[in-house]
């Protein structure tokens, strides 16, 4: 009985010692805690956190950390924060690179009260968790001005900015130059195209010369999050347009399958997947090898963003000049949305409040202005990304055809906000709705089954 | 008198705390460490996980609330993690059959006594120290190029088409690369048992007549129960709690037809940010494989009596 009991104060004992250990940092230390409320996180007025708002040079070194979602970029960032420590000596940047989920990794570094000081997050993990994340205010970030207004709109809520738009993401039908001259027999020039039914005969032309009119990649991110995000975009209206729509799908008043913008975008997916490159097997759906397919000619349009170029720009033989379809969503030549292409900015820099002090905020705070507003670390992202930044004062070129594309529909005005606002979609919206879009695409169930699919995705969101 | 009985006493007592102490350091030299370990990374996590259960966190927020048994009732309420469940038991099964049989099979082979058998021993254990993501990606190539690419050059139509992008052949591929990666590990521990069937037996019954088959099933099989209870309990764990190779092979698809359960709470807990109803999943999960498991140990130790 006697050795039981030593037993078991041995146990507690070793219990005891365990939650010590696992305590973590002193609460003292950080500015926010469990039982602070948001707006207690996104004030901050110690001297300590004026004085590296000022800028002036503290002795104290600090230590921040950047968590990335961004794969395939991690030299970029490296360098990037080699060149900001030079002349930010006091402050030291642990580079945190994107696990093989985003958000788990986000989640594991919170959980170990080790959540990363700036984090370049999609607009709808900052939304929901914005009561840990620090307000930007033109009072401490004067550079705040140096943003595009409307690039803000997806990371602004309750009339606080929380997040930093990183680049500027188009999308739409990404066209090969060189394949759309042999088949119109001229120029292309992306103009003409104003209807679906132009669009149609742009891929009996395509088809003529022998190479394959489009393609989809049959994966869940691209038709769940792109193609169907759409449907919820500005052919819609405006912000307010687009919440009340979901809130009537939430709530089962919507008729989805019945509903002339989803149809309208769905005419067009089922047009693009009659003359799809991937159409004997849809599902194969890899996207190195269709960009592979797409920059060496054999298929001659293909929806995706000006983000392949991240995969295009690698590959041997490929054609060099590209360019961006919208997709048409009407046979009428004066619809506006035949026109235009969305632009998203998918992702944006955010700051901790809940387990990073005020000079840490602070610093992370100085790390962003560097990256949205110093010329070397805006070439140099230009460069890696291919896209065109929302700074104003962004001189540097952009060397990716797409980007070039995309920056091109910005200037013309022919570009509507993808997003609009952050909580319009749910973060899990891609993945299952986008494995019904992939269910149409293989030909497994019809169109009303589709909208059927979606609309109890949404009711079980109410 | 009273003086040495007193002392004899206290000598006993010094004795018996001193032995105490010596249990105690003993304890806390061998059992300590490991102790800790288990306290740390399982019984903490595990109750902690309880506890997450009862709450709406979404993995991340920093106000939490109570909500009784609401993430249970979800569970039990929710179709498609009773689909998930359901696809998981055809999965196991095949799993189990196939990757045991193999496994037992190659263990028989490698131990007959055939010219470099060390080697193929060594190639057989391999597909298991490769990760279940790495692996994963391999399959994913073969079934998606490799296969399609044959199929179509020698106009196989089985083949021509990728099995990741069929609902039904999807399923088969899992439980072809789980068998494939499995069997190795299972027929190390059939090669063990074989190699404790006592020689003599072996002889009496080839002396007798006894053919290679009956040899199998009369004697070496009967002498194994111990590894294959073992074998069964491991893979079944194991297939149950499949989480590696179906992301990184199917990742859930065609459109979610092999989402198995471990993908489906990852799915809740990591993309929808429920972390309650996912936790509460787990713990579904937990109690489910703890049940199939005991009951397989139990009724294979039964049959052995």
């Amino acid at each position: 009985m006697k050795k039981r009991m030593v037993n078991i104060v041995i146990i507690l004992v070793l219990i005891s010692a365990m939650l010590t250990g696992c305590a973590g940092k002193n609460n003292n230390e950080v500015t926010n805690n469990s039982n602070s409320s948001p707006e207690s996180v996104n004030s901050n007025s110690g001297n300590e956190a004026d004085e590296v708002a000022a800028g002036t040079d503290t002795e104290e070194a600090i230590e921040i950390s950047f968590y990335t979602t961004e794969t395939g970029k991690d030299d970029l960032f490296l360098d990037l924060i080699e060149h900001f420590e030079e002349t930010n000596k006091n402050i030291t940047v642990e580079y945190i690179a994107a696990g093989d989920d985003q958000l788990q990794k986000w989640m594991s570094l919170y959980a170990s009260n080790d959540g990363p000081t700036v984090a370049l997050m999609d607009p709808i993990n900052i939304f929901e968790n914005q009561e840990r994340m620090k307000a930007y205010n033109t009072t401490e970030c004067p550079w705040l001005d140096n943003v595009y207004e409307d690039s803000l709109s997806a990371f602004t809520y309750d009339g606080q900015v929380y997040g930093i738009p990183g680049t500027a993401a188009g999308f739409g039908l990404l066209y090969n130059q060189r394949v759309l001259d042999e088949a119109v027999g001229g120029t292309f020039d992306p103009a003409t195209i104003k209807t679906r039914s132009a669009l149609k005969e742009l891929f009996d032309k395509i088809e003529s010369t022998g190479v394959a009119a489009s393609m989809f990649t049959g994966v869940n991110w691209s038709l769940g999050a792109h193609y169907l995000g759409m449907v919820y975009g500005g052919y819609r209206g405006d912000v307010t347009e687009r919440v009340s729509f979901a809130e009537s799908e939430k709530n089962g008043t919507a008729d989805l399958a019945n509903d002339s913008v989803f149809n309208a975008y769905m005419d067009t997916f089922d047009l693009i997947a009659e003359y799809n490159y991937n159409k004997e097997d849809p599902l194969v759906g890899n996207v190195n090898i269709d960009a592979e397919a797409f920059a060496t000619g054999k298929v001659g349009t293909w929806f995706m963003g000006d983000w392949a170029w991240t995969y295009i720009a690698g590959i041997d033989g490929a054609d060099s000049e590209y360019g961006i379809l919208p997709i048409p969503v009407s046979d009428n030549e004066d619809d506006l949305f035949n026109t235009v292409i969305p632009t998203s900015y998918a992702k944006g820099y955010c700051i901790d409040a809940s387990q990073n002090t005020e000079s840490q905020q602070m610093a992370g705070q100085k790390f962003v202005e560097y990256l949205c507003t110093d010329a070397y670390a805006q070439q140099e992202m230009i460069a890696a990304c291919g896209q065109a930044l929302p700074y104003k004062n962004c001189t540097a070129t952009v060397e990716s055809k797409l980007g070039q594309a995309t920056a091109s529909y910005i200037e013309k005005g022919l570009t509507y906000d993808f997003y609009g606002t952050a909580d319009l979609l749910p973060s899990d919206f891609w993945y299952e709705n986008g494995a019904y879009m992939c269910e149409y695409l293989a030909g497994a169930c019809d169109r009303e089954t589709l909208a059927n699919n979606i609309a109890s995705y949404w009711k079980e969101r109410n | 008198m009273k003086y040495f009985s007193n002392n004899k006493e206290a000598s006993v007592k010094h004795n018996r705390i001193k032995k105490n102490l010596n249990s105690i350091l003993l304890f806390l030299l061998f059992a300590g460490p490991v102790v800790f370990i288990w306290f740390s990374v399982v019984i903490i996590p595990f109750l902690y996980g309880i506890g997450i259960t009862f709450t709406d966190w979404n993995g991340l927020s920093i106000n939490v609330n109570f909500i009784g048994v609401s993430n249970y009732i979800e569970v039990f309420t929710d179709s498609v993690f009773f689909g998930a469940f359901l696809k998981t038991v055809l999965y196991v099964i095949f799993s189990v059959i196939i990757s045991n049989l193999t496994g037992f099979l190659l263990a028989l082979a490698v131990t007959s006594g055939i010219k470099g058998q060390g080697l193929f021993r060594t190639g057989f254990f391999t597909p298991n120290i490769i990760g279940g993501i790495i692996l994963g990606y391999i399959w994913n190539f073969i079934f998606s190029y490799a296969l399609t690419g044959l199929g179509k050059s020698l106009g196989i139509d089985f083949i021509s088409t990728s099995w990741l992008t069929d609902p039904h052949k999807a399923l088969a591929a899992l439980i072809i690369v789980t068998a494939w990666q499995m069997s190795g590990y299972l027929m190390v521990i059939y090669i063990a048992g074989l190699s404790s069937v006592p020689k003599e037996l072996l002889e009496a019954a080839s002396i007798d007549g006894a053919s290679r088959w009956a040899v199998v099933k009369k004697v070496k099989i009967p002498l194994i129960r111990n590894s294959i209870t073992i074998c069964v309990f491991l893979s079944i764990i194991r297939t149950f709690m499949s989480f590696d190779v179906n992301l990184s092979l199917t990742a859930g698809g065609p459109y979610k037809s092999t989402e198995l359960i471990a993908y489906k709470i990852y799915q809740t807990a990591f993309t929808k940010m429920d972390f309650g109803v996912g936790q509460a999943q787990a713990i579904v999960l937990f109690g489910i494989v703890t049940v199939i498991s005991l009951a397989q140990v139990y009724f294979t130790r039964k049959g052995r009596e």
